[in-house]
């Protein structure tokens, strides 16, 4: 009976052992981390030197892998004075191919629908003019076209049928959503309570919104206020604001789980990561293990959340693994400088 | 029921494998014409021949949507492609299934010539003798009024006096006139050409030198006199060398010019010729050492041995001693600072730690009380440059941030005449009055205006800014000089150069004390294989020396290249460059007289400096940053090292053993 019972706990504990894998980029070391997460503790497989000007900080910032797995992509902001896309082979960490993007081109997304790739240009250069979506064709890397949006335009994310992407402009207050298939912006919405009107001179938004995710059912989208340190939720059908939710300080990146039950948000300002059970008011707050939390990706089974920080000055960046359920970090790896980026590869038995 | 079940396995596989589908389209061997509209329709097909449509079709130029892919167009709205320009280009045809999955294909597009409608051709020479090649430019202008140089015409004479070759050299063989055919695209065109018998019944070589070192630009001068005595003037000589090495095992090597300069690169002997069809005469040239090498001797180093070490700046101080600030790279946002009076004990004194993780470039002012320092990679993304008061460099003191539209990272600064000009995001640079320099003041802005317009550094001289602009080359700009009526606030271009590579990345301003002459030295900055930040890396490009004594018609006439090493920033002073050459050490060169050619085969390079160190943070890795001579002594930043200093010796290298077949051994000094 014993034994019985030892060999039905061996083979549960065997089918349960599951590895995350994911990817993130450290933004001043020019480096991407490849890491492993077995369920207890976080490891980095690889440092993969990115780039190809040495003595320039060339700046991966996006990172995102492809509906198969088959390939990773990185944006390059710097460049002269164009960022790029870098494509990487999953199999092998090898540069692939590259294509130039915008200015500062960050977060990307590829769509299922189309299998094209929609990737904001930041252009986080200090100029006040609107910038654009750069939608490129990851089989050929050629870019197709280039979709004027709003100012500093961040957080690429498609939804869940592929069909539109949809994109915030930080500096401008606007949410755009982007005919995945036409290419032409479909909608826009402006974020901010009231419009600042400075007789012609250019909205700034108080909102700031650096970010926005769409909940898998496809009806919600949330909206990481940075300067308004909120959560907005936006009706997809009706276009409009339907909640503001009230974070902490620096709402930066937002992930929703994929069974739709989770919202989490990592707080820049604060060091914190918030995760809220969606449909409930509860919220719990946990403190990174430094400073500056960028980035957050949920595992595709809702169990954990890989937050990348990025530390200061000379400090290493990270990742905090968070498990959801238990708001708590279970693990934590050091990377390179600046940790930013972060895209989910896979999940192994 | 076999037919059913297949279609119905590849609709499917159109789902899950795109493999198995192909794109049709009526692309497919498509001919246009310039300024023709298309309107393409694809669908998918089954290796079965059997037809499905695509949810939606997108086109798209395979080059991209950069200015430089403007060939051929595509109109979204319109469901149309417009050809631009002539030749192949590509379409890409990308189909997206009814329930998503892609599935694309590439066409090329022939778009044609418009008919030729003339040829225009043009004799290179005013006049043409007989027994000489006749230099001819072809070129064909078509309908409309694309113009090509490279197409090979038929060429035809029915004049005997002129031959024609395989590869349409044409040759005068004898006086008189002859008429020279060219055909192409059905149309045809002539030219009338007097072939003149050679009048030179006298021809003399004149030179500036007999014996010359190598590097030194010889003159030649033909003179010609017809049977009369007479002196002939406006020929079209022809300028010619050969050699013959001292080394055996070299090969007598130099450039010679149209206008008859002549520069040797190996010691041996030379013979000159200068011709006219038949007639011919030479002239020996005896080439020996620059006798300019030195030994070269390290004298100091402040080793930084936990990060990497970026740009520095050696200054005097308030108090008259000597001191030295140097940025670190991928690193804290640390600065330090060093006492030099005595280049053989740097000290380090202070160090300031401001949020950055690299701190790219450092300047002081020239009366040594403030320093600026760049900023990459802080931690709330605004970059930007610290000020920093440097009166007492053993306690420097930050006197104030400023990151107005300097968020995008600043790369380089410069520091004249209380004003910081600051690079924002590579693609300008502002100018801020620092009179106050707790409260500095944007007071002005410059950039080139043109689409993906790049700048990599800038640097002041005698109120002119030489901005590096990679693929737009240098532009000179008047912030204060008077030359073209600028000032810090109203920065205004004045001439430009660029070149092919499109890699120029810094520039050094050098008066030839030796010649009176003006050039900007252009450097480039090449990685050709990417970047390895552990290990030893790759690096190409070199110096451009580009003479702009006429500032409308900058000519680039030498160049400085070492071997499978690339160039950095670098200093010139005296006629004598120091260039740090990264894994190549810093290189000191001897840029006196006229410079043409390669300056690295001319034997000019005085002595080297290998600025690695054993106890540097990637040991013995040389990988030289800068260079800047001060005070007599060669001082140096090394990314991997950190400072270092040494001195150029009146003795020559003893190469009396080692090195004594090298044929860099001066025969005369």
């Amino acid at each position: 009976m014993k034994k019985v019972l030892l060999l039905t706990i061996l083979s549960f504990s065997f089918c349960s052992a599951q590895n995350y894998y994911f990817y993130v980029a450290a933004e001043s070391d020019d480096t991407v981390s490849l890491i492993k997460f077995d369920g207890n503790q976080a490891e980095e497989l690889e440092r993969i030197p990115v780039g190809m000007m040495k003595t320039e900080i060339e700046g991966p910032h996006g990172l995102t892998v492809d509906p198969t797995g088959e390939y990773w992509y990185l944006s390059l902001a710097h460049g002269n004075p164009y960022g790029s896309l870098l494509k990487y082979s999953t199999k092998t960490n090898k540069l692939v191919d590259k294509t130039l993007l915008g200015l500062f081109p960050a977060s990307m997304q590829i769509s299922e629908l189309t299998g094209l790739l929609y990737c904001v240009n930041f252009n986080l250069h200090g100029e006040m003019k609107p910038s654009s979506v750069s939608v490129v064709d990851p089989e050929s890397m050629t870019e197709i076209k280039k979709i004027q949006t709003g100012i500093m335009p961040h957080g690429s994310r498609l939804s869940p049928s592929g069909r539109h992407q949809y994109s915030v402009a930080m500096m401008s207050g606007e949410l755009f959503e982007i005919d995945a298939l036409t290419l032409e912006v479909n909608r826009v919405l402006s974020l901010d309570k009231k419009k600042m009107n400075h007789q012609g001179m250019m909205h700034h938004s108080i909102i700031k919104p650096t970010w926005v995710m769409p909940h898998p059912n496809g009806k919600k989208l949330y909206i990481a206020g940075n300067g308004s340190n909120e959560i907005i939720e936006v009706d997809i059908n009706y276009w409009s604001i339907t909640n503001r939710i009230d974070t902490g300080k620096g709402p930066y990146n937002v992930d929703v789980s994929p069974n739709g039950k989770y919202l989490i948000a990592t707080l820049k300002g604060e060091g914190k990561t918030a995760i809220w059970e969606l449909g409930k008011k509860r919220k719990s707050l946990i403190s990174n293990t430094s400073s500056v939390s960028h980035g957050v990706v949920i595992s595709p089974d809702s169990k954990y959340a890989f937050v990348s920080v990025e530390g200061k000055g000379g400090e290493p960046g990270l990742v905090d693994v968070i498990d959801i359920k238990k708001s708590k970090i279970v693990s934590s790896v050091n990377i390179g400088k600046q940790a930013g980026g972060i895209a989910f590869w896979k999940l192994e038995q | 029921m076999k037919k059913l079940l297949f279609i119905l396995f590849a609709l499917a596989s159109f789902n899950l494998n795109s493999q198995e589908l192909i794109v049709i389209s009526n692309l497919e061997g498509l001919n246009m014409k310039v300024g023709e509209t298309f309107a393409p329709t694809s669908y998918a097909e089954t290796l079965n021949g059997e037809k499905t449509l695509c949810q939606a079709v997108i086109y798209y130029n395979k080059k991209g949507v950069f200015s430089t892919a403007k060939a051929i167009t595509v109109n979204r709205s319109e469901g149309t492609i417009r050809a631009n320009e002539p030749g192949t280009h590509e379409i890409v045809a990308l189909c997206i299934g009814q329930e998503g999955q892609r599935l694309s294909r590439t066409f090329p597009v022939q778009v044609d010539y418009p008919k030729a409608k003339e040829i225009n051709i043009k004799l290179s020479s005013l006049v043409v003798y007989e027994s000489s090649f006749i230099p001819l430019e072809f070129e064909i202008v078509d309908e409309m009024g694309f113009s090509r140089k490279n197409e090979f015409l038929q060429l035809s004479s029915n004049s005997n006096n002129i031959e024609i070759d395989a590869f349409n050299n044409v040759k005068a063989v004898s006086p008189g006139k002859a008429v020279l055919e060219a055909s192409f695209d059905g149309i045809s065109s002539s030219v009338e050409i007097d072939v003149l018998s050679n009048p030179i019944e006298k021809l003399e070589l004149k030179a500036s030198l007999d014996v010359a070192r190598t590097g030194d630009v010889v003159k030649y001068d033909a003179l010609a006199y017809d049977n009369q005595g007479n002196k002939l003037v406006g020929l079209p000589f022809t300028y010619t060398f050969y050699g013959k090495a001292i080394d055996k095992s070299d090969n007598a090597s130099g450039l010679i010019m149209n206008d008859g300069r002549f520069v040797a690169e190996v010691i041996g002997d030379y013979m000159i010729t200068v011709s006219l069809g038949t007639k011919s005469t030479s002239r020996p040239l005896k080439v020996v050492g620059r006798g300019i090498e030195r030994e070269v001797v390290k004298v100091g180093q402040g080793i930084v041995s936990d990060k990497h070490t970026s740009d520095f700046w050696v200054f005097e101080g308030v108090d008259g001693r000597d001191y030295a600030v140097t940025g670190t790279w991928g690193a804290d946002g640390t600065s330090f600072f060093w006492d030099v009076t005595d280049p053989g004990n740097i000290k380090k004194i202070d160090s300031v730690k401001v949020d950055a993780r690299t701190v790219n470039d450092v300047k002081v002012s020239k009366d040594g009380r403030i320093s600026v320092i760049s900023r990459e990679g802080a931690s709330d993304r605004k970059n930007g440059i610290i000020i920093l008061d440097v009166t007492n460099p053993f306690d420097v003191k930050i006197l104030s941030e400023y990151t107005k539209n300097l968020t995008g990272g600043v790369h380089n600064v410069f520091i004249d005449n209380n004003h910081v000009y600051a690079l924002s995001g590579s693609q300008r640079y502002y100018v801020i009055n620092i009179e106050d320099p707790k409260n500095p003041v944007e007071v002005g802005m410059f950039e080139i205006g043109k689409e993906g317009q790049s700048i990599h550094d800038v640097w002041i001289e005698d109120g002119i800014a030489y901005s590096s602009n990679w693929r737009d080359g240098v532009y000179l700009v008047d912030v204060g000089n008077g030359i073209a009526g600028g000032s810090p606030s109203n920065p205004v271009a004045f001439a430009n150069y660029d070149y092919a590579s499109g890699a120029h990345h810094a520039t050094f301003p050098f008066k030839s004390k030796s010649t009176g002459k003006f050039y900007t030295v252009l450097g480039d900055e090449i990685f050709p294989d990417g970047v390895d930040e552990n290990n030893p890396n790759i690096t190409a490009g070199f110096l451009h020396f580009v003479d702009f004594s006429d500032l409308d018609n900058p000519v680039e006439v030498a160049k400085y290249e070492l071997p499978g090493q690339g160039s950095h920033n670098y200093w010139i002073e005296d006629d004598i460059l120091y260039v740090a050459m990264y894994g190549g050490g810093v290189r000191i060169v001897d840029i006196s007289g006229e410079l043409l050619g390669d300056l690295y085969r001319q034997g000019r390079e005085i002595g080297y400096i290998m600025t690695g160190s054993p106890n540097g943070y990637i040991p013995n890795a040389t990988m030289s940053w800068g260079a800047q001579l001060y005070k007599g002594h060669v001082f140096y930043s090394d990314w991997n090292t950190g400072l270092g200093s040494s001195k150029v010796s009146e003795l020559k290298p003893d190469n009396s053993k080692a090195n004594q077949y090298i044929n860099r051994t001066p025969i005369i000094d």
